[in-house]
């Protein structure tokens, strides 16, 4: 039995780590080669699509299809002045649900209902790949730290952008080099430029939060089920109680997996709600 | 920890893309190509149908607060006008009373006098034909008187009568005035 011992350590790294196959429901195994590197200038490239990118296109593509079937769906049933019912208006609410709540409540009533788009897509598609890297086989591309990453440069882009739009650029340069209440003249200059590292620094953090946190959330609970489950393999070949090993750890992991499709859910919204938030306050800074 | 699993990862990612801590920049790119493009397609297909609606009730609902809004200074501006004509038509009421108090005191006071005039008038007329009839009357009685005393004048003369007689006789005449009156 001793020969069989599987390194969980690695299994763990292994089945969150990238790579140039996809496992559909763990039935079979379809690989591909890696293209040759992109050199620009000093960066070398690599744009072979990878494991996280497929689940990334089918995630977008699956949020597109669910959208536009309810879109659809939606127009016959008020063509047809019919009550609303179905999962189309389940769908329906939810969106409304990221405009209204997360994104106008938060930005604001103009400014919100511009944004709501940019906010319904990060909700939709963060839930998308949260929730297909639970099915077997399947992979989280959000437990991966350079997907969450682009996401909230993407996010510090917005934020920032919308705020020099918002603010002009006399009004943005106020957001890193503030005013200083109740101090005037060389003091307050002084005061204002010490600031300025420590405001750019807060711009810089919040979205970097994003960015670990939810990568820190997928990965944490990928790495809490497999050490579960690696449980059987530790202690699978003790004998007369290996099937009270397998019994326990199924248990522990069915909890875990329920528990993570709410983290699932929670992450995407933490994430929109957060974005959401930081790009109100640029709309609101003085 | 983390240190052990980047040197763990480190050997693994030799082969592969990297592990999960590792910031690809392909995958960034691909990243930001696949959310672009689901934000892009969602922005112009899937989105509006499922949000119109809803946007339709905003602005509607937004149309008719404008509305409301625009009617209800209308309606203050016309309650506003019409409390002004009220209040200049009760001013109009007041004067016009006025003047007809005003006017049915200088009639009254008019005809008071007039009626005290024609009043003094009638008794003034009285007044004077009393005294024209006492004129009258004395002067009648002086008549009669003189024709009286021309009467028993000439009774005495034709009776040609002693002092005696015209005494008696004059006493009986008088006495005889006496009885037929």
């Amino acid at each position: 039995m001793m020969q069989e011992q599987v390194n969980i350590g690695e299994l763990m790294l292994h089945h969150t780590a990238d790579g140039y196959y996809i496992e559909p429901f763990g039935l079979f195994k379809i690989e591909w080669h890696r293209l040759p590197d992109l050199h620009l200038g000093p960066l070398t490239l690599n744009l072979t699509p990878t494991k996280h990118v497929v689940f990334m296109a089918i995630a977008a593509a699956l949020v597109f299809l669910t959208m536009w079937a309810a879109g659809r769906s939606l127009e016959k049933q008020r063509a047809g002045e019919k009550p609303p019912r179905g999962w189309a208006n389940a769908i329906e609410a939810i969106v409304l649900w990221v405009r209204n709540e997360i994104a106008i409540d938060n930005i604001g009533h103009e400014a919100g209902a511009k944004f709501a788009p940019y906010i319904t897509a990060l909700f939709f598609f963060i839930l998308y790949c949260n929730l297909l890297g639970l099915l077997p086989g399947g992979a989280t591309a959000t437990g991966n730290l350079a997907v969450t990453a682009a996401l909230a440069a993407l996010a510090l882009l917005t934020i920032e952008i919308s705020g020099l739009v918002k603010l002009g650029p006399k009004g943005y340069l106020r957001t890193i080099f503030p005013t200083m209440p109740g101090m005037s003249g060389a003091g307050a200059v002084v005061m204002s430029i010490a600031m300025a590292p420590i405001e750019i620094l807060g711009k810089l953090v919040k979205p970097f939060a994003l960015c670990f946190r939810l990568f820190g959330n997928m990965t944490a609970g990928h790495f809490v089920i497999l050490a579960l489950l690696g449980l059987i393999f530790m202690f699978g070949h003790l004998e007369h109680w290996n099937w009270a090993i397998g019994i326990g750890s199924a248990t522990l992991v069915l909890g875990v997996m329920a528990l993570e499709i709410i983290v699932a859910f929670v992450q995407a919204y933490v994430f929109a709600i957060i974005t959401a938030v930081l790009i109100g306050m640029m709309q609101h800074a003085h | 920890m983390l240190a052990v699993l980047l040197l763990q990862q480190g050997e693994h990612g030799a082969g592969g893309p990297g592990g999960p801590f590792a910031l690809e920049p392909g995958l960034i790119i691909w990243t930001w190509v696949i959310f672009g493009v689901l934000l892009f397609l969602l922005w112009k297909f899937a989105l509006p149908p499922i949000v119109r609606l809803t946007e339709e009730r905003e602005r509607k609902i937004k149309a008719e607060l404008e509305e409301a809004e625009k009617r209800n200074a209308e309606a203050q501006a016309l309650l506003e006008e019409h409390r002004k004509l009220l209040a200049g038509a009760r001013e109009e009421a007041h004067a016009l009373l006025n003047e007809a108090k005003l006017v049915a005191q200088k009639e009254r006071e008019d005809l008071l006098a007039k009626a005290r005039r024609e009043q003094e008038e009638m008794l003034e007329r009285a007044r004077r034909e009393i005294h024209a009839e006492r004129e009258r009357a004395i002067a009648e009685l002086r008549k009669e008187a003189v024709e009286l005393s021309l009467a028993a004048a000439s009774r005495l003369i034709e009776a040609k009568l002693d002092d005696q007689t015209n005494r008696r006789l004059v006493e009986e005449f008088l006495a005889s005035l006496e009885k037929r009156r």
